[in-house]
């Protein structure tokens, strides 16, 4: 497999994973947000950070940056508690403002130069910055990622979660306190998200503020809305069309983002529940033809 | 009959073969590869690369190309994005297999993807990205553009001994750029002995300057060495005169562009900016590029645009005196140069053992609506980067 | 730097904030909706504004054309995309509305709609006097950014308050359901809503090209989230709440600037104070939820 490929497959699994934990905060305990491109940055200026002021390898900062992410993330969710739906979107969205603000402002995170020299990881003494190890490196991440989503979904505070992303109220009124479950979604999202920017860190080696910016938040979340919200198949699939396609959209250079935003607003007309969402057309065709056959006496009467 | 036949094949079999040479088509184009954004919030400059590289690439063609072969000039947008820098990095060096990069874009994404053309030893240069860090990412990445740290002093210069102004504001913007620039203006300002009235930050795409320049005229300068791209510049200009600031302001090459004056309108007549694209010069190089991004594009050139002209221009002299189409030679033909007079913004002196240029640095003011030659700067120790 | 003309550049500052986040208001107060493609009506009005002053060089022609146009394309998303989604749950019309603004912003950095230069606008106040009054200085063009904005908000309070559709739009506001169990012809009043707060938008678009002098693809990018800064500010869905905010909001930004400089870019210190809000007073100044 070319560089290339494997390149652009690596960028892929890190969005994947970005779009995964922000699944947890807005699919599941239905709290939307536009800013996880912070938690993004957080993780990766961590890692960036502890590498090139404190030359930590990269398993420590790595490690680290998804703790101090987790922890930043849960304090972050603080605000949020009192607001909700489009307040909660626009106070995301401030946070976001303000952590690359101070990206940008603070000298210790390198402010407008960045921070650069980023070291690659190295394993048992090999160092592999790019090429097939740090694929594997990056789509095991995904793999944990998705493991703990998975988890989450079958537990009980992914019921929690739900809970209160239905009624908030109602779930308050069963003893689901909304406030803590808020919290712990803010903090387990954030942490898996600040994972990935530890990874990007180390694969580019130079950290940037601009990267982290708003419209990255919105690609993120656009991600996870297109493929389904809410479910476990549909933020990976909408991470690796919605990643890949700027690739595969060269031919029409020019116009990548009008056809992108098209994509969006039309997703958005005939399939809101995204591309593999519950009811999408594509999953129910997929279940029907992969699915288990049922067929009850009802369903035959009914042909 | 068989055998003529047999014969016949072999010796275009052999043909064939001797044609293809080793390791790669040696009478196809030559392929060099270009990235820059032209989508997103750097279009205005990504264009003006672009359109400039290819202007270049268009006017070495017709005087018969390099090495008897024409150029191809490969181009993605990379909107300005390290991550996408780095995998079109990627791609033009396996699949499009040019034999040198580059970057039409700014610091991140060109700090992005230096490492993997030096990784793969394909030389890279940067056009207009100044970060420092670039060039020190190995021996095959070299930088056309003036250091921002060098630009800086010679604005310091400019202040202090040519217009013999002491008492200077700053107000810089906030991202690499111009903290570069400010960091080399203080750094000389500090050894001329002028007086720092005033230094303030502000963000990048900011239009609303008049409480800044409120705290500006209090402090009572003499010149405003003030950094930023044409659109802030241009805001910042004409707010100035409408709010009564009469110090001289100085610029940089990124104001150097046709638009500051037009979006700044009769308020940026007498802005003096340093930059290396001088309309007045005599330069054949100069005129030519002047003239034909004109005739080509209707509209005139700026100092981005410029840079990348250069470095096409540049590549394709390293092809030349290397005489092949080896990486290596092509790096050392540049580190080795001397007096390259073929650009727009030279003329090239020579280049430091970091990669970076060293070339007179210019100053242009703004007279009767139109960029004109104020001064030159050639004085080795402050246009050498240290 | 004197207080007033200090506070006079605010005022100027504020009407362009009044004219962005008004329509904004409008929109959401009855659709509540993130119409995030409002800046994108915004910039389409700048460019048709800018398109017709250069060909017909009258500035009110240019600004009446560039609010139609914007209106027009206004109630377009609306009955084409929102209309579909109104019962959808909020993330559906935000990534929809998301979307658009990408897709225009895209479609219109092309070479044969904006390019991807600044373009000027010079309508050199367009016959408004300048005023020197003393210790304040007002050039032509913020005169005219003042009395546009005063004109505007006149009759967009005259509509709201004395005419039906107006009035409908009130209850709408309210209590959307019951507005239509009443007999509010509720598509209607959308309709006309969306048309009235994207023509605001339009108008804001060519006066803040023609105050800073340049038009350009990317200059809804800061609309797209200081108008929602300021509806939340002053409250959703209130117009006196908008009015307040933005001057607010304005005068602190540059009170700031001019003490302590950028210690912050301006649009953190507007999340900062809206974060704050957000907090402990999460309906904002003048609103009701």
């Amino acid at each position: 497999m070319s560089g290339y490929v494997i390149s652009v497959a690596i960028f892929v699994g890190i969005w994947v994973t970005l779009a995964l934990s922000l699944n947890i905060l807005t699919g599941y305990a239905g709290q939307v947000s536009l800013g996880h491109a912070a938690f993004f940055g957080i993780g990766a200026y961590t890692s960036a950070v502890l590498a090139v002021r404190y030359g930590q390898p990269f398993w420590v900062d790595f490690i680290a940056a998804i703790i101090i992410t987790g922890v930043v993330g849960t304090i972050l969710g603080l605000p949020s508690l009192r607001v909700r739906h489009d307040f909660l979107v626009l106070a995301t969205m401030g946070i976001n403002f303000v952590v690359v603000a101070i990206f940008k402002y603070v000298d210790f995170f390198g402010g407008a130069m960045g921070l650069v020299n980023i070291p690659a990881p190295s394993f048992f003494g090999a160092t592999f910055r790019g090429g097939t190890p740090y694929l594997i490196l990056v789509w095991g991440y995904v793999v944990f990622v998705w493991a703990v989503s998975w988890y989450i979904s079958k537990s009980w505070v992914g019921l929690a979660f739900n809970a209160i992303r239905l009624d908030e109220d109602a779930a308050a009124a069963v003893g689901i306190g909304a406030a803590r479950f808020k919290i712990y979604a803010f903090g387990i999202s954030a942490a898996l998200a600040g994972g990935a920017g530890s990874l990007y860190a180390h694969f580019i080696g130079s950290v940037f503020p601009d990267t982290f910016v708003f419209v990255e938040s919105i690609a993120i979340l656009s991600m996870v809305v297109f493929g389904g919200m809410g479910t476990l198949r549909g933020p990976i699939v909408g991470a690796i069309i919605l990643k890949a396609a700027p690739e595969f959209l060269r031919f029409v250079q020019d116009y990548r983002f009008t056809i992108y935003g098209a994509l969006l607003v039309l997703m958005m007309l005939f399939q809101p529940m995204g591309l593999l969402g519950d009811d999408s057309w594509l999953w129910q065709l997929l279940k029907r033809w992969f699915g288990k056959k049922t067929v009850a006496p009802s369903e035959e009467v009914a042909q | 009959m068989k055998r003529k036949t047999l014969l016949l094949l072999v010796g275009l079999l052999v043909i064939g073969l001797l044609a293809t040479g080793c390791g790669g088509s040696n009478t196809g184009p030559i392929k060099i590869g270009l990235f820059s954004p032209t989508t997103g919030f750097a279009a205005a400059d990504g264009t003006s690369a672009l359109q400039s590289a290819q202007l270049a690439v268009k006017m070495i063609n017709a005087d018969g190309g390099v090495l008897g072969r024409q150029l191809e000039l490969v181009t993605y947008d990379d909107g300005a994005k390290p991550d996408q820098a780095s995998s079109i990095a990627r791609k033009l060096i396996e699949q499009d297999k040019v034999l040198a990069g580059i970057s039409g874009s700014y610091s991140g994404a060109t700090r992005a993807a230096a490492p993997i053309f030096q990784e793969a030893g394909i030389p890279m240069i940067s056009a207009y990205a100044i970060h420092p860090e670039i060039t020190a990412t190995g021996d095959k990445i070299f930088r056309v553009g003036t250091l921002a740290d060098v630009e800086g002093r010679v604005g310091a210069e400019l202040v202090g001994n040519v217009l013999g102004t002491k008492k200077v504001a700053i107000l810089t913007i906030d991202n690499d750029f111009g903290v570069s620039l400010t960091d080399g203006f203080k750094a000389h300002a500090a050894d001329l002995g002028l007086d720092i009235v005033l230094e303030e930050k502000y963000p990048l795409g900011e239009t609303e300057f008049r409480p800044i320049i409120g705290k500006i005229i209090a402090a009572n300068p003499d010149a405003v060495y003030m950094t930023g791209y044409y659109n802030e510049a241009a805001n910042f200009v004409s707010q100035a005169k409408d709010e009564g600031l009469t110090a001289q302001i100085i610029g940089q090459e990124g104001y150097d562009s046709p638009k500051f004056i037009e979006l700044a309108g009769p308020a940026s007549e007498g802005v003096i900016i340093t930059t290396d694209l001088n309309r007045d010069s005599d330069r054949p190089m100069t005129k030519k590029f002047l003239e034909q991004y004109k005739a080509e594009y209707g509209e005139d050139a700026d100092m981005v645009g410029a840079s990348a002209f250069d470095a096409v221009q540049l590549l394709a002299y390293a092809i030349k005196t290397a005489g092949s189409t080896d990486p290596d030679k092509i790096a050392e033909a540049i580190a080795n140069l001397k007096n390259f007079e073929d650009v727009a913004s030279g003329p090239f002196l020579r280049y430091t053992p970091g990669r970076e240029v060293v070339r007179p640095v210019g100053a242009q003011i703004v007279k009767d609506g139109a960029f004109h030659f104020f001064h030159e700067f050639d004085d080795e120790a402050l246009i050498t980067a240290q | 730097m004197p207080v007033f003309q200090n506070l006079s550049n605010a005022l100027v500052l504020a009407s362009t904030y009044i004219l962005m986040a008004a329509g904004l208001s409008m929109v959401y107060g009855v659709l509540k909706i993130l119409h995030v493609a409002h800046a994108a009506v915004y910039t389409v009005g700048a460019f048709t504004g800018l398109v017709m002053y250069t060909w017909v060089a009258n500035f009110w022609l240019a600004l009446f054309g560039a609010m139609v146009v914007s209106g027009v394309m206004g109630v377009l998303i609306y009955r084409g995309v929102y209309f579909y989604m109104l019962d959808a749950p909020r993330t559906v019309p935000l990534i929809a509305s998301i979307g658009m603004f990408v897709m225009f912003t895209d479609l219109l950095q092309k070479k044969f709609l904006m390019g991807p230069y600044q373009k000027a606008l010079p309508v050199e106040g367009a016959g408004m006097p300048a005023l020197n009054v003393g210790v304040v200085s007002i050039t032509s063009t913020q005169m005219l950014i003042l009395v546009v904005t005063v004109a505007l908000m006149l009759g967009v309070y005259l509509i709201l308050s004395r005419t039906r559709i107006g009035l409908g739009w009130q209850a709408a506001a309210m209590d959307r359901e019951m507005a239509g169990a009443v007999g509010v012809n509720l598509n209607r009043v959308v309709a006309l809503n969306f048309f009235l707060g994207s023509a605001l938008a339009g108008a804001a678009g060519v006066l803040v090209g023609a105050y800073n002098n340049s038009v350009f693809a990317t200059m809804g990018d800061i609309v797209s989230y200081k108008a929602f800064i300021i509806i939340v500010l002053g409250g959703m869905g209130s117009l006196p709440g908008v009015i307040v905010a933005s001057i607010l909001l304005a005068v602190v930004e540059n009170f700031l600037v001019a003490s302590v400089g950028y210690v912050l870019p301006r649009d953190a210190v507007a999340f900062l104070v809206l974060i704050l809000m957000l907090m402990f007073r999460p309906h904002g100044l003048f609103g009701r939820e």
